[in-house]
């Protein structure tokens, strides 16, 4: 409620004209909440496929690197940023009398709704913002609720990774009635789980969030490994890209729609 | 170092043979260690499928990566008659990184599969070459380690520069696999490409022994012993390429083996480069897989990579190397 009084006050003012965002994630709810042509400039992230959940709407909207220099060029009367990366130039256009909005990090979807309305507010469309909420809010309701105890899960990614509790992605998880494993693996917040303590106590769900074609790198080597494709054969495993839950948008309702439909197929091969 | 007293020298047989058995315990050790300390923590498919698919391919290769490093880290002392010489110092192990970089991020190794250790190898020769005509055939110790230093520093600029062209997400962490070395979640895969040409390296390196013993009196000498000079050096440089090089393709640079598992032998052997081969053969494997298991013992509170480790051990020896030899060589 505290987030919808600060739009409201920001709305009074005349809405942004020239709104440049630094985040892949600030990205993709600017190109949600505002019209194309009060956008000024993406990143390049934004329209890659691999990562961004909008590739299509972001295309052929001006890129910019994030340098302090390129981005005063194009005049901004809003800059979106992230928490990561950019702090410098955020600092810089602070400094040079520019209107900068961090977005803090979503890590739970408290977060993701706190996050449309920070950028709904910002760019002077707070109302697009709640119905993005709304429809967020009644996609989680529609999902089917959890029968009996709930199934495990892991995100198992690139370099053997896993993500563990605080993360974005572990309340996914939870959304879809799914109980992350990363705990059982003593990794109490994520972190590299070998691929013995897989196989010796391995996941009802094996959650790829890596596509192992994407990927020629050494790093890559632990997802051809001949474990993980006996586990995926099994039927036990799910692909769920990252551009679907990398960032708080509400596009995170797709990854988390699909955890639930797999956790539903688990729960009816249990009876 | 140099007075070991008389009633610890073993006779050669008997000292590869207990070196032999010790590399033996080590492997079973590595066999028997896990992520959740000794023994499995599974049964029935899932123990199976430890045991061949993650704990076999990990000790054999850790026992022949070891193996190779600390036999090719013997081969080049002997050969340069230089104590410092070891894979990773004179950029060998750089090299054979870069020709693996290369080999992954051009999609030759998508194409076909040994097309992964024969860049290694072709990037581990090219950088021997480079070191060799660079520090010259009678340059000191000083001048190895330099030349060295600069063909490390060419190799690891552009395996940066690979990782970032590719546009690879992971480059960051990617340039940390290869400069700190990895057993972890190796498969059968990376076993069956480069244990072919790491047994051939090193198998090419063990015919050195008589060269190497004759060395010891000067290339003169050894010429006039009946040693081929050129046979000799195609033998060090070709089987150094083919085991460090198949060895860093598949588990990146592992540092430091190579110098001190020599030095810790050399006195048990009584200083003949020869019969040094076989015990640094011996002494490398057992050296990596007790490090490993090292590694798999404090991995519950500390996420540590087995390069880090050689490096922690290796690089204080280095030092103590680097001052002994200065004084050595000090007018």
């Amino acid at each position: 409620m505290a987030a919808l009084g600060q739009a409201s006050a920001v709305e009074a003012q005349p809405a942004p004209a020239r709104i440049v965002s630094l985040d892949l994630c600030t990205d993709q709810l600017l190109v949600e909440l505002a019209a194309r042509k009060r956008i000024a400039a993406v990143t390049h992230l934004a329209a890659d496929p691999a990562v961004s959940a909008i590739p299509e709407k972001a295309r052929g909207i001006p890129i910019t690197r994030g340098r302090a220099e390129e981005v005063l060029r194009l005049d901004p009367d809003l800059v979106l940023a992230g928490p990561f990366g950019v702090s410098a130039s955020v600092d810089l256009l602070r400094r040079l009398g520019r209107n900068v909005v961090v977005v803090p990090l979503a890590q739970d979807l408290d977060g993701v709704r706190a996050s449309v309305r920070t950028v709904a507010g910002a760019v002077g469309a707070p109302a697009r913002g709640e119905a993005l909420i709304a429809e967020f809010d009644r996609r989680l309701s529609a999902l089917a609720p959890p029968a009996g105890a709930l199934p495990t899960a892991v995100i198992y990614q690139v370099g053997g990774t896993v993500s563990g509790p605080g993360s974005l992605a572990d309340a996914a998880l939870a959304a879809a009635g799914l109980r992350n494993l990363a705990l059982a693996y003593g990794l109490a917040r994520g972190g590299q789980v070998p691929l013995e303590l897989l196989v010796a106590k391995p996941p009802d769900l094996l959650v790829l969030a890596s596509n192992v074609d994407e990927y020629r790198t050494a790093l890559a080597d632990n997802l051809r490994h001949p474990i993980i494709r006996r586990l995926r054969q099994r039927g036990l495993s799910i692909e769920l890209p990252w551009r679907y839950w990398l960032c708080g948008t509400p596009h995170i309702a797709d990854a988390i729609e699909r955890l639930a439909q797999a956790r539903a197929g688990i729960e009816a091969r249990r009876q | 170092m140099r007075h070991v007293p008389r009633r610890l020298v073993l006779e050669p047989r008997y000292l590869l043979a207990a070196l032999a058995a010790l590399a033996a315990l080590a492997f079973i050790l590595s066999l028997s260690v896990g992520p959740t300390g000794i023994g499995i923590d599974a049964t029935g498919e899932a123990r199976t499928l430890i045991i061949n698919e993650i704990r076999l391919p990990r000790a054999m290769l850790g026992a022949l990566v070891g193996g190779s490093l600390g036999l090719s880290g013997a081969a080049l002392q002997g050969y340069l008659r230089n104590p410092l010489a070891e894979p990773s110092l004179v950029g060998v192990s750089g090299g054979a990184a870069l020709g693996a970089v290369l080999a992954i991020h051009l999609g030759l190794s998508h194409l076909w599969a040994l097309a992964l250790p024969i860049g290694g190898l072709a990037g581990a020769a090219l950088a021997m070459l480079a070191v060799v005509a660079l520090a010259g055939a009678h340059g000191g110790p000083m001048t190895l380690i330099l030349a060295g230093l600069a063909v490390s520093s060419i190799a690891t600029a552009l395996i940066s520069l690979a990782l970032n062209l590719s546009r690879n997400p992971f480059a960051s962490v990617e340039m940390v696999f290869w400069m700190m070395g990895s057993l972890a979640d190796r498969s059968l895969t990376q076993l069956w490409i480069s244990a072919p040409l790491m047994l051939l390296g090193s198998a090419l390196l063990m015919t050195l022994a008589r060269a190497l013993d004759a060395l010891t009196l000067g290339e003169d000498a050894a010429s006039s012993l009946g040693i081929d000079l050129r046979r000799t050096r195609f033998a060090v440089v070709a089987g150094t390429a083919l085991s460090v090089g198949a060895a860093t393709a598949v588990t990146g640079i592992i540092g430091f083996v190579g110098l001190i598992v020599p030095h810790m032998l050399r006195p048990l052997v009584q200083h003949r480069p020869g019969l040094l081969l076989p015990a640094s053969l011996f002494g490398g494997a057992t050296m990596l897989l007790l490090a490993d298991v090292a590694l798999r013992i404090v991995q519950a509170w500390v996420e540590l990579r087995i390069g880090v480790l050689t490096a922690l051990i290796g690089a204080p020896f280095f030092v103590f190397l680097v001052r002994k030899t200065r004084s050595e060589l000090a007018p």
